[in-house]
């Protein structure tokens, strides 16, 4: 990527779109601190994240929250396990994990399954389970990879929807999309990604 | 905290039960290396006790001249009570040496009761006192003897002594490479082992990265794991040295008996155990730092 500067508002909700190979998920990646960048400076939320060595990046990931197209769950445990386990790796005491978890399974709207494993649910559902895991956490900042690229349009906009809900609720969202429809439904500011370029902003 | 250590035990042994076979594997290389290790340690410990016993038994004997004043006899005398390390001083003048002899031998061979003059000298025979450095006392005090004027010879096997004690240097120094190499081979093994257990929770590990977690709280578990490897292994292989120690006493006591002197056959010491369990733990966790470490190197923020 180069030459690629942009600043987000606290509290905005911004589309990223680009043609495949743009290098949106490599821009997610250095937003969250997966990636390294050579050149440049990157802050979010007040975090300088290439100052930040990697005994520390737990500081930043712990402020983003990220929810990924293959929703990245783990396919041994429960949808409530699988939200909790992020309030685990935080160290959050049991009736803190269970109040949180239950709570963020409530606002993606799946308190009913929780005891279901994810190969028992639908593409929707199981990313649903993975936008509870990014928000269990209480993130500033949401980066969603593509989150419907793998649902239909119905689902799509429900996901979308949900987005929006947390947006509302004071969360910063940037979510990554090349679905034209999505786009062409929502006013939102849209950043492009060219051959790792902004081309609009 | 509390819940950071239980979550840990608990990922620690859910690795286990997960790679189970490869866990065993490893428990097994590193009680047959250990085991090996601890029958050297046993060797070499009920070699030392030999040397320290045989050491215990040697006397100082000091062959006199046989015209030896009484004067240069009384200032010995005076120079073997003076020495504090000296336990006693028996005197065997010449006849009584010679009787001795003529009993001893007598029987199997006729012309020494058919010589008709006395061959043997009159000695002075000193014990020493117990200790760790008796035979350097022993060898202090032939020192200052060997110039002696009326002093035939002096004899405490000093030859076999130095001969035995060098062979325990090389014994000692054989024992400290070989263990040196194993433990690099456990540890490579061990590392190994984890590098597994990583892979195989390679999802869950990133993900716990993406979503947060210190890289303390990922690597705990995987040191915990090879930590656990590494006792399990030296446990069972003590047990397995101590079952070969308890086998050859009852096997082996009369015969042993006559070589140790009564002494029993020693099983490994408490500071060698506890070393032995120390350097387990130690090669268990360098063995899963060097896999994890590497792993969240390569890892986080390529």
């Amino acid at each position: 990527m180069q030459n690629v500067s942009f600043t987000i508002q606290e509290g905005e909700f911004v589309f990223l779109t680009g043609q495949s190979g743009a290098g949106k998920t490599t821009l997610f990646k250095i937003l969250f601190g997966w990636e390294a960048l050579d050149q440049g400076q990157v802050l979010v939320g007040g975090i300088n994240v290439g100052k930040l060595n990697e005994n520390n990046l737990y500081t930043l990931r712990r402020k983003v929250g990220v929810v990924f197209q293959d929703y990245k769950l783990l396919p041994k445990k429960t949808v409530f396990d699988n939200v909790a386990f992020a309030q685990q790796i935080i160290g959050a005491d049991k009736k803190t994990i269970r109040f949180n978890t239950w709570d963020a399974l409530k606002s993606v709207g799946l308190t009913n399954k929780k005891d279901a494993y994810p190969p028992q649910l639908s593409g929707g559902e199981q990313q649903r389970v993975a936008i509870a895991r990014a928000l269990v956490n209480d993130p500033q900042l949401i980066l969603a990879d593509e989150p419907t690229g793998n649902l239909d349009p119905e689902i799509s906009l429900e996901i979308l929807e949900l987005f929006e809900k947390m947006n509302q609720q004071g969360k910063t969202v940037i979510m990554a999309t090349h679905s034209l429809e999505m786009l062409q439904v929502r006013d939102h500011r849209l950043l492009i990604l060219n051959r790792g370029r902004i081309v609009q902003s | 905290m509390i819940s950071f250590v239980l979550n840990a035990l608990r990922t620690t042994r859910h690795n286990i039960k997960a790679n189970k076979q490869v866990f065993l594997m490893s428990v097994a290389t590193i009680t047959i290396a250990f085991t090996i290790q601890g029958l050297f340690f046993l060797v070499f410990v009920n070699l030392n006790t030999l040397l320290s016993t045989w050491g215990k038994q040697v006397q100082l004997i000091v062959y006199l001249d046989d015209d030896i004043s009484k004067g240069r006899m009384n200032s010995l005398e005076e120079t073997f009570k003076s020495n504090k390390e000296v336990d006693s001083i028996s005197y065997i003048s010449r006849d009584e040496a010679w009787k001795g002899f003529k009993n001893t031998f007598s029987e199997k061979s006729g012309f020494v009761t058919d010589l008709d003059f006395n061959p043997l000298p009159a000695s002075y025979n000193l014990k020493f006192r117990d200790g760790p450095e008796q035979l350097n006392n022993i060898r202090e005090l032939a020192d200052s003897l060997k110039e002696y004027k009326g002093i035939e010879s002096l004899e405490y096997g000093e030859k076999w002594i130095s001969r035995f004690e060098k062979f325990m240097i090389i014994l000692r120094v054989f024992i400290l490479v070989v263990g040196a190499i194993l433990c690099v081979g456990l540890i490579l093994i061990i590392s190994n082992t984890i590098k597994l257990s990583i892979y195989s929770r390679q999802d869950e590990i990133d993900l716990m990265l993406l979503l947060g977690a210190t890289h303390r709280f990922i690597k705990t578990p995987l040191l915990l794991e090879g930590l656990v490897q590494g006792v399990i292994g030296v446990g069972l292989a003590l047990g397995i040295v101590k079952l070969i120690h308890v086998y050859m006493r009852f096997q082996f006591q009369g015969s042993l008996e006559s070589i140790f002197r009564g002494v029993d056959l020693q099983f490994l010491g408490q500071p060698l155990l506890w070393a032995m369990i120390l350097v387990s733990i130690f090669i268990g966790w360098v063995g899963s730092l060097l896999s994890i470490t590497q792993y969240l190197h390569s890892t986080d923020r390529k």
